[in-house]
């Protein structure tokens, strides 16, 4: 579904680097957080009997209800340029070559996922920038009073890429394949048994998808994606093992055409996509190749990329904007810099208290523990101001987000206050003390490159009388201590979703068990009311006001200190690359991003670009070098 | 007094008649005598405070708070502000800091610049600061004593294992050294620093931890030598004689014949030190040695290696290695060549 497919775009493979800041998308990639997937899924290979066409026929056709209202949007800006040209090769990497091209089943969870899941359009996509329902699969859509079924009419030109229609049938078969025991992927197994009721097929373009219960936000669960029922068949025990690298057919505009285990996998551009004058896919996908080389180290990536053996590269990192690219090539032109403010979900970036330890128990301790880290200083003397705080947990929800909370400052003498409203006295160290316990709590991380930061927290720390006990583990290691519940504190983040997730993360029933999200431990009888009012309520506006006050709750317990965000991307490419005016949408999280059906495939290929710079490259001629500030969705001014 | 025996006495001066190993031996005995009281001279704690006619010695004692010295903070006292603190009242109060007023952990971080700084006198970073702005000779004198006093604990725990083993398993011979002899073989086919990595990922390696670790996987090598020797001395008369008295099998080798094989075991001793020192480095350098903040020369040499362009990271680290190294390998070589029972080759 489109929540997914958004969620893709974001977890564009080049941003696992460009965001150090998304820390965890290791993390959360493999948890079994409940917005992990609320999405669709589909994909894979092979030519195979034609079974499905006879089951078709067989599905019971009903009656489509009278008074149906069709909606459709053509209506809403569209975002790529109408300069954009077709052609050319965009050379991209991935850090391992996935273990299987399966979207479902083990192992399939890779980063590289995203790719393939691009490449599947679901019913209906979001508008990156006015967050509105647009046509993909479907041209026209209903909602029903019962707030539990959404209806969808199909394009009538919507191809697989082996040249098959798209009909209903293939949804009555998605549910089929979701369900059955032999894709081996019960996260799918049961969103599809108890999130999605049923398909109704009222003829092979109109259909209806049925949820479990009425809820809000309904098209974010049925736009589901179809998978080629034509294709697979019926799911049996060889499935797993029979579809690892098959290349499936798929609806979107790229398709594998070549790879080579362990080096690279190839797409190529549909030359007769079926949706290419669509409305939203006008002037967009105009690469004619994309190439996914493996490099393995991102030290080895950048000096690709100066090679020009990579086209684009992320410099979100403080050190890569502002030092590493102080180079020959972006000096004389060839490589042009651009930083693009988005916003879109802020990814849950801090220190998660674990409340089953003791030490965290106490409401005064938690307070001052976050009166004690000195964030702004990290963010001033190690980031170079390019980071922003967090406020809180969930900025960047649009009217979800609790524009009022402001997270807690460092400040020594609250540190003191606290403290000693619980009794603790100043040990010999300097570190707080009561009967015997030192204020001293271990901070497991996994990522290297966050040392730094943690190392000025610690010394600041020191200050306010906390000792940190940094604990860099292997990230698997850290995700599974975490999980399991054993830490003090976690240095992590989660990634988002469209909605805020509170029930995962902050109710009870989570708490005090390992393999859960809540890892704060939240216990809180206050909140659970909340969080299930939330879940139940079908009204928008009541929700949105729940969402406040969960989040002011959230706020209140203080087991959560959120720390930085990342409101842009950073990027360096070669100059042939060109892209839009406004060169991304509000949730782009990176401007080259090839495949997403949200934000992809804005850029384009300047062949004459390319020609003269390689020429002047061999003459030594330089270009003006070029910076690109874009604040169009920028929610705060910065400095450049 | 000792009792050393004119032989041990000859080949003391002959060591010290090699000079190169002799004078190296000084420097790395100063080295370590250095990195023992290092508080002394890399700290930020001062060294002495005057304080309205009281002294203060803050170096090894419990931390003394900001307003002890009438500042407004509680927390430990920064006296490098002090400093200028105390000039500025003019009251007869004065502090004396070490010569590099920086410890291992603490960030020099600076408005609108950002690290590493280079080497400066003014700022007393005399050999600049790394990627958070921690002084760089702290680092490498800190780190030099994890270093030096891990391979040390090293070499002792696995010269004891090694030893015990070896003997054992030449004096025993027959099943005994059979059955060893395999066991060894096999150890030593364990990829340990794939080993090292596994554990150093699930559970964050301490100190001890690591010596443990690694002496797990380090005692093989002396066992193969030892066993040659004992087998060697087991044959002499005196082994015989003092089993003739009714000596123990463990008094044998521990009192007879492993004092008549230390000549060999000294000899191992020095490139064992380097050995250990160049392992933890590489382990830290690759991210599975000693948790972050601890100083460490491998961490160091990570850094300067991502960050060429301050080529004061990797340059002081390379050259303390060097030197290090150098003087350890020097002193090995002149220990073997003073406890050459042939005399036959001439050094120098």
């Amino acid at each position: 579904m489109t929540v997914k497919r958004i969620m893709n775009n974001l977890f564009n493979i080049r941003i696992l680097f460009a965001g150090m800041v998304i820390v965890c998308l290791v993390l959360s990639g493999c948890g079994e957080s409940e917005h992990n997937e609320k999405t669709g899924i589909q994909s894979v290979p092979e030519k195979q009997i034609n079974k499905q066409t006879d089951s078709i026929a067989d599905i019971p056709k009903e009656t489509l209800p009278v008074g149906i209202k069709w909606i459709t949007n053509e209506a809403d800006p569209v975002f790529a340029s109408p300069e954009a040209e077709k052609g050319g090769t965009f050379r991209s990497s991935i850090m391992s070559f996935p273990l299987t091209f399966r979207v479902v089943g083990p192992d399939s969870n890779s980063s590289f996922r995203s790719a393939i899941l691009s490449n599947q359009l679901g019913l209906i996509g979001i508008h990156p920038n006015t967050e509105h329902i647009i046509p993909e699969l479907a041209t026209h859509w209903a909602f029903d009073d019962d707030k539990k079924t959404m209806y969808f009419k199909l394009n009538k030109n919507a191809r697989w890429s082996d040249n098959m229609p798209v009909t209903a049938g293939d949804f009555v078969y998605t549910l089929e394949f979701m369900r059955s025991k032999h894709i081996v992927a019960p996260w799918y197994n049961d969103y599809y048994t108890q999130e999605i009721k049923k398909i109704i097929v009222y003829d092979d373009h109109t259909l209806a998808v049925v949820a479990a219960k009425a809820q809000p936000d309904l098209h974010l669960r049925v736009g589901i994606s179809p998978m080629p029922g034509h294709y697979y068949g019926k799911p049996d025990k060889e499935f797993v093992g029979k579809y690892n690298w098959k290349i499936v057919p798929n609806t979107g505009p790229y398709q594998i055409s070549d790879f080579k285990k362990g080096k690279y996998i190839k797409f190529k551009r549909k030359r007769d996509w079926w949706a290419k004058d669509l409305r939203y896919f006008k002037n967009r996908f105009n690469v004619n190749t994309v190439i996914f080389n493996v490099i393995r180290d991102y030290n080895m990536l950048w000096e690709y990329f100066k090679k020009g053996k990579e086209d684009i590269f992320s410099i979100t990192i403080p050190k890569y904007w502002h030092v590493k690219t102080k180079i020959p090539i972006v000096k004389n032109g060839y490589v042009h810099r651009i930083w693009f403010f988005n916003d879109t979900q802020r990814s849950a970036q801090g220190m998660w208290l674990n409340q089953d330890k003791e030490i965290f128990k106490d409401k005064n301790i938690r307070y001052a523990f976050a009166h004690a880290m000195n964030i702004n200083k990290v963010i001033e003397k190690v980031l170079r101001n390019d980071y922003f705080r967090l406020e809180h947990g969930f900025m960047g929800y649009g009217r979800y987000s609790n524009k009022q909370i402001k997270a807690r400052r460092f400040d020594l003498d609250r540190v003191k206050q606290y403290m000693k409203a619980s009794d603790w006295k100043r040990g010999t160290d300097g570190i707080w003390v009561k009967n015997g316990k030192r204020f001293s709590v271990e901070v497991s991380y996994h990522f290297e490159e966050h040392t730094p930061r943690l190392v000025v927290l610690k010394e600041e720390a020191k200050k306010a009388g906390v000792e940190l006990k940094l604990l860099k583990l292997d990230a698997s290691a850290a995700y599974k201590k975490v999980l399991e519940k054993k830490h003090d504190v976690a240095w992590m983040g989660w990634s988002t979703s469209l909605r805020p997730q509170y029930w995962e993360h902050y109710h009870s029933i989570n708490a005090h068990k390992p393999q859960t999200n809540n890892i704060t431990n939240t216990d809180d009888p206050e909140m659970d009311t909340l969080i299930d009012a939330f879940r139940n309520s079908l009204d928008e506006e009541e929700r949105i006001e729940l969402s406040h006050k969960i989040q002011m709750k959230i706020h209140e317990i203080g087991a959560f200190i959120p720390t930085f965000m990342v409101s842009y991307v950073r990027q360096a490419y070669w100059r042939w690359w060109k892209l839009p005016d406004v060169p991304g949408t509000k949730m782009s999280d990176s401007l080259f991003d090839p495949f997403g059906s949200g934000t992809g495939g804005l850029f384009w290929f300047d062949q004459d670009v390319y020609d003269n710079t390689k020429k002047a490259m061999k003459k030594k001629e330089t270009f003006e070098p070029v910076t690109i500030i874009d604040e169009t969705y920028s929610i705060r001014k910065c400095k450049p | 007094m000792m009792n050393l025996n004119p032989l041990t006495l000859k080949k003391i001066n002959r060591f010290k008649s090699i000079k190169r190993g002799y004078y190296s031996f000084i420097i790395f005995i100063l080295m370590i005598g250095i990195s023992l009281f290092a508080e002394l001279i890399v700290n930020k704690r001062a060294i002495v405070v005057k304080h309205e006619g009281t002294y203060y010695f803050p170096t090894y004692g419990d931390m003394i708070p900001g307003t002890k010295f009438g500042l407004d903070y509680d927390y430990e006292t920064d006296y490098r502000k002090l400093k200028t603190y105390f000039k500025k009242q003019r009251k007869g109060n004065w502090i004396l800091m070490p010569a590099v007023p920086y410890d291992a952990f603490e960030n020099d971080l600076r408005v609108d610049q950002y690290p590493p700084f280079p080497p400066s006198i003014k700022d007393r970073h005399f050999l600049g600061t790394d990627t958070v702005g921690r002084d760089i000779v702290a680092r490498l004198v800190y780190g030099f004593r994890y270093a030096i006093f891990f391979s040390l604990i090293l070499l002792a725990v696995n010269y004891t294992i090694g030893v015990s083993i070896g003997s054992a398993m030449g004096f025993q011979g027959g099943k005994f050294d059979l059955f060893f002899q395999r066991i060894v073989e096999i150890w030593s086919n364990v990829p340990f620093l794939y080993v090292i990595i596994i554990i150093s990922s699930i559970v964050v390696p301490s100190f001890f931890m690591l010596i443990v670790i690694m002496s797990f996987f380090g005692w093989m090598s002396m066992t193969w030598t030892m066993r040659t020797i004992t087998y060697k001395e087991k044959a002499r008369e005196y082994v015989l004689a003092a089993r003739a008295m009714g000596a123990s099998t463990s008094r044998i080798i521990f009192r007879h014949i492993i004092p008549n094989t230390v000549a060999i075991i000294v000899t191992f001793a020095p490139f064992s030190i380097s050995g250990g020192i160049v392992s933890l480095t590489s382990l830290d350098y690759l991210g599975f040695g000693l948790p972050p903040p601890t100083p460490s020369w491998g961490e160091l040499l990570h850094q300067g290696w991502s960050n060429m362009d301050a080529w004061w990271i990797a340059g002081s680290v390379v050259v303390a290695m060097v030197v290090t190294l150098l003087t350890v390998t020097f002193i090995g070589e002149a220990v073997r060549e003073a406890f050459d029972p042939k005399m036959h080759t001439t050094y120098e």
